[in-house]
């Protein structure tokens, strides 16, 4: 089964190995992006390689590049929720995801201090 | 556990010296090929050590090799969506 934009698929490798991505862009011959989405399938949005995908007969209608949001409602309009058993995140979690702010990076100053 | 190892000390007189032993190498429960990322320590070293340092995060980590993981992941997908 091809892997084209869409196609739902099963990582085979990595951290993520044994969790279900869906493919949003093919970034080249050897890599496309893919993402769960995290809240769903615990599979961040992120370029993976084609050797670490294992192809479902399953593909959902999304337009390239899509956001997790839109994949996540082709997910209940294809009902795969069943076939796959995923657990649908509830408003509150998806509200939760949204509103964790990344910690910014520690900046250079600690080091001046030392000197 | 100990190993008893003989020394000859520089009175000319030999001692036994107790050596610590190291545990076996932890290997694949399909291939039996040693795993990575899993450090060869006692039981009870092991314990001290953070959970990440024990065996690496991937499903079946510390028990599966990875190349045995993703052929048992690929054939359950074939066998389950044909």
């Amino acid at each position: 089964m091809p892997l084209e934009i869409g196609r739902v698929c099963m990582k085979v490798a990595g951290r993520e190995s044994g969790r279900y991505c869906v493919v949003l862009k093919k970034i080249s011959d050897a890599f496309v992006l893919v993402t769960g989405p995290k809240i769903l399938t615990g599979v961040k949005r992120r370029k993976c390689n084609i050797e670490h995908l294992e192809a479902l007969p399953y593909n959902l209608e999304i337009k390239e590049d899509a956001s997790d949001e839109e994949v996540i409602s082709a997910f209940e309009k294809a009902n795969l929720t069943k076939k796959l058993d995923l657990k649908l995140p509830s408003a509150a979690e998806v509200k939760a995801e949204k509103e964790k702010v990344k910690p910014e990076k520690k900046t250079k100053e600690k080091k001046e201090k030392k000197k | 556990m100990m190993l008893r190892v003989k020394k000859r000390t520089p009175t000319g007189k030999v001692f036994i010296h107790l050596k610590k032993r190291k545990p076996r190498i932890a290997r694949c429960a399909i291939c039996k090929k040693p795993l990575h990322a899993v450090p060869r320590k006692t039981p009870s070293e092991t314990r001290k050590l953070p959970k990440t340092k024990r065996r690496p995060e991937r499903a079946y980590g510390g028990y599966l090799c990875s190349n045995c993981l993703k052929e048992l992941l690929r054939e359950g997908i074939r066998k389950r969506f044909g």
